[in-house]
């Protein structure tokens, strides 16, 4: 059929009107090799995601079939003493780090954006330091510190290496609305009687709301899954999350894991839903492309 | 301290941003109750010399007076001064009336007083029923009143106003500049006005500082400016000027290139041979049958026509370089859009009295 | 208060936590790994350069240079893979494109660990795919997927994907249309339009995906650890090591510093070509 239609556009060519021409469509006219690359792209990410949450439900330890649905391995989960204290150090060590990570790099960004001087230059350059360090580069340094200033390893240590590399994102998200906010509304508010703080608490922090909380989100959600840092700068007992499975993951696979890993999973879902939906509520739209560019940045 | 009347005074105020000066020497005075305007073309200095008297700039020599107090080191939020801004900066969060009453709240008025005063101002700007709405939803001219209401309502001693008119269109900016003149009579309240629009200054100051490249060229009433201009620069900058360039002959005489002499007043200190600069007020200048025996007269051909509508202004060649514009309203004439072409000959003239020479 | 100084004292709180908590910690690092240990593994500094020399000792070599390969490798899978996605959505997605990026990006934010262990449930010996091969009669032991090197830098693709397809989306979706089909109009054909249109555009995004993928890919441990075994070590499990379970740690700091320095020579690289894009001015 083809062959016919490729031989009466060569015999027809100088007479049919370029518009009744066949053209042969190129690839990048028609995406579909594109469209089905995608499709089976999101079905390879998302896949093993769905494994682990569908086979969280099972009955029985196999991973090969599903037998039936079950709670047990959440359970098993929530029952067991250490897993719960792992858990609540976690949380513990999202808060901490979110509520000192949010305030350091939110005055942190106001510095940057206003002052003018080398030192401010300089600390625009160690703020940016820590985003392309590599954890591994960060857990160790952390330890080394630790243990040169002869501080016992803790949930505190692990929450203080957190803070440290968690300010930098903070300040790349609330940096990027500060500068956008016009400066002379701040003069306005001081024209009209506000000291510099009270500037900050009643003009500025109310357009800067959404980023902070944002960040706020982002931040909790980086230390509670984080493993790498808090590997090296965990103490005994408890330890993180992500510690504890680790050490299981080494002695194989176990059903219990994958009950945990769903929980995760939900958690990191609700964090970044909240992300998005917490502006919102303020009325601002554009903070999912803040968080999209944070990751872009 | 204070000489009675006297609202702000610079002495030697100098303002340097690294190696650039954007103030040079600023000495002049304000009374209270005027409307006093800082006139001159972009990076003049006229804003950062505003910005210095509302606080957000020190001084880099200099001293500043408010009310006969010396302020360089009062921050903005202690002086008894407040801006309207070019961009109104209102509170996008803060309803009209949350932003009008912002300064009374930082100085812990009461709040019934609140209320009454906000009332009060936001009729003074004809924007009462408006309390509730947000900066969002008020078009640009209404902006403009709240950032005034706003400033207002605090009774300070000085307003400052940087070019607030800027960004409506021309209808609306005429109407404001009537509106401002009268609210600011009417509350009594000494005014700065910065801008680059002569018309406006000329039309709303009770006196005006010309200035540029950071030096104020000329300060006076608004006649001063335009009928007695003490330099190229403000006879060029205000209105449109004629400059003709003429070498003096003789004590109250001079000589422009084309041969054309006539009798001036010198200022002092001009002698023979010296080259001085002749403006004329392009109104000044009588046309055809306007011009009178009396009067020093000059032919020429017509070189270029701009219909204005209200009046016709044209470019006439004087030849040898020299080229004066006058302007004629058509009071006389039915029509006056066919009255001149580029290359018809015409009769200039203009009263000996009306020429100012500059040096 | 001038502003210039208030700013200040807004930088002041997080600088100096930084500053003590960041840049002297790396400091220490250094000043470790040009130490040495005392018997009970406690660090003594001193002057041992020769800790770096270890560090390029032939012993080592291999991991060394496995490193550098799976990150290599995984920054060239991850373009190839992501390149076409981020294109798709860029210049398919229409209206939906921020939910189609948001959807693509999901899996990702998922715990780093976590998505690991899930291949690691899926390609065990008794997980899911072998459990399957084994149901369809396709074999009788069942394959070995886990333990090898595509196993690690399979995990190292999925973990690190995201940082090359966010990058390439925002060039490309920067990019206008037209300029495209005019490409079309003037070339005639699709590799020289991909050429001299699509590509120049592109290639800010392209390297900065490159120096996000390959940054954190080379200084992995998680996936050589979970996925693969010793013959797939990095030079993150080296490092893991060396640090908490030989106790040398004077060695360890070596190649911390060590991988840190050859990864500062390609951020430079990728800074520099940044900021001489920025001021050649983006297509």
């Amino acid at each position: 059929m083809s062959a016919t239609l490729a031989g009466h556009s060569r015999t027809r060519s100088l007479h049919v009107p370029f518009s009744l021409r066949r053209r042969r469509p190129r690839d990048f006219d028609r995406p579909r090799f594109l469209r089905v690359f995608f499709w089976a792209f999101l079905v390879f990410t998302f896949a093993p995601l769905v494994v682990v949450a569908l086979f969280s439900f099972n009955s029985t330890r196999s991973l090969q079939q599903f037998a039936g649905f079950s709670l047990q391995w959440y359970e098993a989960f929530f029952g067991n003493a250490n897993l719960r204290a792992s858990l609540l150090a976690s949380a513990e060590i999202g808060l901490v780090t979110m509520i000192v990570g949010t305030f350091l790099g939110t005055t942190l960004a106001f510095g940057l954006v206003r002052a003018r001087s080398r030192v401010a230059r300089a600390g625009n350059v160690l703020m940016l330091i820590p985003l392309v360090t590599p954890e591994i580069v960060a857990g160790v340094s952390a330890l080394l510190l630790f243990t040169q200033i002869k501080m016992e390893l803790s949930l505190a240590t692990i929450m203080i290496a957190e803070i440290t590399f968690s300010i930098s994102f903070v300040t790349v998200i609330v940096r990027a609305r500060l500068a956008s906010l016009h400066h002379e509304v701040e003069d306005a508010a001081m024209d009209l009687g506000a000291t510099r703080l009270e500037t900050l608490r009643l003009v500025v922090l109310p357009r800067l709301w959404p980023a902070i909380v944002a960040s706020a989100m982002l931040v909790f959600a980086l230390s509670f899954d984080d493993f790498v840092i808090a590997f090296f700068t965990t103490g005994e007992s408890p330890t993180p999350l992500p510690v504890q499975i680790y050490s299981s993951i080494r002695f194989g696979v176990q059903p219990t894991i994958n009950a945990i890993g769903t929980f995760m999973l939900v958690v990191s879902f609700l964090i970044v839903a909240l992300a998005i939906a917490l502006p919102r509520i303020f009325g601002h739209r554009e903070e999912e492309s803040v968080l999209i560019g944070r990751e872009a940045a | 301290m204070t000489a009675t009347g006297e609202a702000i005074r610079f002495e030697g105020v100098t303002k340097k941003f690294g190696s650039l000066t954007a103030v040079e020497d600023l000495s002049i005075s304000i009374n209270r109750g005027e409307f006093f305007s800082l006139l001159g073309p972009s990076g003049c200095g006229k804003t950062t010399t505003l910005r210095m008297v509302a606080g957000f700039e020190q001084p880099t020599e200099g001293r500043i007076y408010l009310d006969g107090e010396p302020v360089e080191h009062v921050p903005p939020y202690e002086r008894n001064v407040n801006t309207v801004f070019q961009s109104y900066a209102l509170f996008e969060h803060l309803d009209v009336e949350g932003n009008v009453a912002f300064g009374l709240k930082r100085r812990k008025v009461p709040e019934d007083e609140i209320r009454r005063r906000v009332a009060e101002a936001l009729e003074l700007v004809q924007l009462t029923g408006r309390e509730k709405q947000k900066p969002s939803q008020l078009s640009g001219g209404q902006k403009q009143r709240v950032a005034l209401a706003r400033a207002l309502v605090n009774r300070p001693s000085v307003l400052l106003l940087d070019e607030p008119l800027g960004a409506l269109d021309l209808k609306l900016r005429k109407q404001m500049q009537v509106e401002l003149k009268s609210i600011q009579r009417e509350v009594g309240i000494t005014f700065i006005y910065v801008t680059h629009d002569q018309e406006e200054a000329l039309s709303m100051s009770d006196r005006i500082a010309v200035m540029n490249e950071g030096r104020v060229i000329q300060c006076g009433p608004p006649e001063d400016i335009y009928e007695r201009p003490t330099g190229e620069f403000v006879a060029g900058f205000i209105g449109i000027s004629n400059l003709l360039s003429a070498t003096v002959t003789a004590p109250g005489r001079v000589r422009v290139a084309n041969g054309l002499e006539f009798p001036v007043s010198l200022p002092n200190g001009c002698k023979a041979g010296d080259t001085v600069n002749v403006a004329i007020r392009p109104e000044k200048i009588a046309i055809d049958e306007e011009v009178t025996d009396d009067m020093v007269s000059v032919d020429g051909r017509v070189e270029a026509r701009v219909y204005l509508g209200v009046m016709t202004q044209i470019t006439v060649d004087l030849g040898h370089g020299a080229r004066l514009v006058a302007l004629e309203q058509a009071w006389h004439r039915a029509r006056a859009d066919d009255r001149w072409e580029p290359g018809m000959r015409v009769r200039l003239g203009w009263e000996a009295k009306n020429c100012l020479v500059l040096r | 208060m001038s502003e210039n100084r208030f700013a200040h004292l807004m930088l002041a709180p997080a600088g100096v936590w930084l500053l003590l908590l960041f840049a002297v910690p790396l400091g220490i690092v250094l000043a470790v790994s040009l130490g040495t240990t005392d018997p009970v593994y406690q660090a003594v500094y001193g002057w041992h350069p020769g800790n770096f020399a270890d560090v390029f000792d032939p012993r080592f070599a291999p991991i060394l240079l496995r490193s550098l390969l799976y990150a290599v490798a995984t920054v060239v899978l991850c373009l190839v893979i992501g390149y076409p996605i981020a294109y798709y959505i860029a210049r398919f997605g229409g209206r939906w494109k921020t939910l189609l990026v948001a959807v693509v990006v999901l899996p990702f934010l998922v715990n780093y660990l976590i998505r690991t262990y899930a291949w690691v449930a899926i390609l065990s010996d008794e997980g899911l795919v072998n459990g399957l091969l084994e149901d369809l009669g396709l074999s009788e032991t069942g394959i070995r997927f886990l333990n090898t090197p595509w196993a690690v830098i399979g995990g190292l693709v999925y973990g690190y994907l995201a940082f090359m397809i966010l990058p390439l989306y925002a060039a490309l979706d920067r990019m206008d249309p037209a300029l495209i089909e005019a490409g079309k109009d003037l070339y005639g054909n699709r590799w020289q339009t991909f050429r001299h249109v699509t590509w120049p555009a592109a290639f800010q995004g392209v390297a900065a995906g490159c120096v996000l993928v390959f940054l954190p890919a080379l200084g992995d441990f998680i996936s050589a650890q979970l996925l693969g075994g010793p013959d797939t070590y990095m030079i993150g499990n080296l490092i893991q090591q060396e640090f908490l379970e030989a106790q040398n740690w004077p060695f360890g700091a070596a190649l911390t510093i060590v991988m840190m320095g050859f990864l500062l020579i390609w951020m430079l690289a990728y800074l520099r070509s940044a900021a001489r894009a920025d001021r050649e001015g983006a297509l």
